[in-house]
């Protein structure tokens, strides 16, 4: 399997070849084409409830699509819904990588999908929601973001602080606390950061360049409100 | 034990951030580490270490992997390992000094574990509470949505149902029946303090035994419930009633539990004008609605009080109600939405019972004429 990013910026693809047999897994409506060789299944990962639990605790997609060269080696274009970048990395059997609701673009075979509770604060303050998406396994994995994608490399015992909301994925060598932004809680709110992450290496931390809440927010002013 | 699959990622200068795959086996002495051979290009390398140069805690996202430092001839590297087997392994093999800190890593994991599951237990247990809080205390939330109401607002509600009701009827304008009907609600609705409604009664000519009030203050009278009448305190007492179903705001209070939660928290948190059109997309009708058991007691208690401070002769009331589930001739609608029981007979004589004697000022109608005028025999027989 091997893959490349067409069109790195703002509006990405990923291509992916598949050689006879191999399959990946992607999110529900990320195909954009492929050769005629693919076929596209949906199928409910980690079982009905598995499917169940990931569709109403995490928000993400009840379905993922399985790509499949199953008449011989062929090639498919991935891309997801939002403007923004994508990052392939490569799983390797023990890495692992917790990654926000709609920051999973696809997966190779090998790589396997939970959906994983967080604890009480990070549930209510991360702005993740308790149930976030935990990636391990090996093999070939494609996150998407909102904005730009920028890696943070954290040495052991290294901080860093990510507003909670331009969080895309981060490793579980990694952990992290939530503060407010600010030591006074008017302050923390008045600064438009509310909360944010105290990240603790080692590890990696992904972040999006842009909140896309923030950016729905924006966005809702100019749609003309019908009577 | 030949397996090449890595099962812990190594930390340390020269490695990547998101660390290096190594397989780490535990042995008797120690760790060996072997890193992968493709890193780099390098040929796969192996490093032993003793347990002795080891200092180890609970580290990673969840608290629940296994942390060994050690400084190295390239400075600190940290080891995270996650598998259990290993973990397990580490924790048999490992010396009488590491033990201790093994021990207090493992007391963390089930600490923050334990915290985890007590904390959701928590909220669970409050959500609970909350919930059987709002089922058990939906009356005091109903009370709270009704007072935001205004009485405008309820008036208007009640009107329209009353126009409607009375389009189909044949509605007596004038007469001794309207006179006398008038002159009771003229005594009850003077002893009624700070009363912010207009009341307004109708007299409706039918055989149906009954009387209403709706919402706002609109009452209607049936001739038929004037027929079974004995004397005018026995209507007056139907209608100081009635009157209290009024005051009490009884079928608003009935409107909002049958139109649910949704319409209090919209009402508590400020939007009454929506009441009106969810009631008619629920398909509520304030005609069917029938009030609780306990607005019924209240209704007549207060409808009791009513009476006496009028000084209409509140006996009345008892009788006539007594009378009306006794001899279940007819259509005695009144009943079906009134439920008559001794028990509320019982508790209306108590009350009485309690009350001071006063001398009741009779009416000035006769009531032998208003019931001849309803074409009603001269008395009914006992």
């Amino acid at each position: 399997m091997k893959s490349e990013i067409l069109y790195p910026g703002a509006f990405p693809m990923v291509r992916v070849e598949l050689a006879e047999g191999e399959h990946i897994k992607a999110e529900s409506g990320a195909m954009v084409a492929c050769s005629p060789t693919i076929d596209i299944e949906s199928k409910m990962e980690g079982g009905f409830l598995g499917a169940l639990s990931r569709k109403f605790l995490t928000g993400e997609k009840f379905f993922f699509q399985t790509l499949r060269a199953s008449r011989g080696a062929g090639e498919v274009l991935l891309a997801p819904t939002v403007p923004g970048e994508i990052i392939v990395m490569e799983l390797d059997g023990v890495s692992e990588y917790m990654v926000q609701k709609d920051g999973f673009l696809a997966g190779a075979a090998g790589v396997v999908i939970d959906s994983q509770m967080q604890s009480m604060s990070r549930g209510l303050l991360g702005g993740e929601g308790f149930f976030i998406l935990k990636m391990s396994g090996k093999g070939m994995l494609a996150l998407n973001s909102f904005g730009a994608i920028h890696k943070i490399e954290l040495k052991p015992g290294q901080e860093y602080i990510v507003d909670n909301s331009h969080l895309v994925a981060w490793s579980t060598t990694t952990t992290y606390n939530i503060e407010k932004a600010t030591s006074g809680w008017v302050a923390s709110f008045t600064s438009g950061e509310g909360f944010v992450c105290r990240f603790r290496g080692p590890g990696v931390v992904y972040i999006q360049s842009r909140n896309p809440g923030s950016f729905g927010a924006w966005v809702r002013q100019f749609i003309p409100v019908s009577q | 034990m030949v397996e090449n699959t890595p099962n812990a990622l190594c930390f340390g200068d020269e490695f990547p951030a998101s660390g290096a795959p190594c397989l780490v086996h535990v042995e008797d002495h120690g760790l060996t580490i072997t890193f992968s051979p493709d890193r780099d290009g390098a040929e796969s390398r192996s490093e032993s270490l003793r347990f002795s140069e080891l200092t180890v805690s609970a580290g990673g996202l969840d608290h629940d992997q296994l942390v060994a430092t050690w400084v190295g001839l390239k400075g600190q590297r940290t080891l995270y390992l996650k598998s259990p087997d290993v973990i397990r392994a580490f924790r048999q093999a490992a010396p009488d000094h590491l033990s201790q800190p093994l021990e207090r890593a493992a007391e963390q994991v089930r600490q923050v574990r334990q915290r985890h599951r007590m904390v959701w237990g928590i909220v669970g247990g409050v959500l609970l509470v909350v919930m059987l809080g709002l089922w058990f205390g939906s009356d005091v939330l109903v009370e709270l949505a009704v007072d935001r109401i205004p009485v405008e607002w309820e008036r208007k509600l009640g009107e329209s149902t009353y126009r409607d009701f009375l389009a189909h009827q044949d509605v007596m304008k004038e007469g001794p029946a309207v006179d006398a009907v008038n002159e009771m609600i003229h005594r009850l609705t003077g002893q009624i303090p700070e009363n912010p409604y207009t009341f307004e009664v109708t007299v409706v000519k039918s055989d149906v035994v009954n009387a209403f009030a709706l919402p706002g203050g609109y009452i209607v009278v049936f001739t038929g419930l004037m027929k079974k009448a004995e004397s005018g305190e026995e209507v007056a007492g139907v209608l100081a009633h009635e009157l209290n179903h009024v005051l009490q705001r009884h079928g608003l209070e009935r409107i909002i539990k049958q139109l649910g939660f949704v319409a209090v928290v919209s009402i508590v948190l400020g939007n009454p004008p929506g009441l009106g059109g969810m009631m008619k997309q629920l398909g509520v009708e304030l005609m069917t609605l029938k009030f609780g058991r306990a607005q019924e007691t209240e209704a007549d208690l207060t409808g009791l009080e009513l009476l006496y401070r009028a000084k209409i002769d509140p006996s009345g009331m008892i009788t006539f109600f007594q009378r009306l589930a006794e001899k279940d001739e007819g259509r005695v609608e009144w009943l079906s939405t009134h439920p008559m029981s001794n028990a509320r007979a019982e508790r209306l004589k108590t009350q009485l019972a309690e009350m001071p004697k006063q001398n009741p000022e009779p009416f000035t109608f006769d009531w032998t004429n208003v019931r001849a005028s309803q074409g009603a025999p001269p008395s009914t027989p006992p």
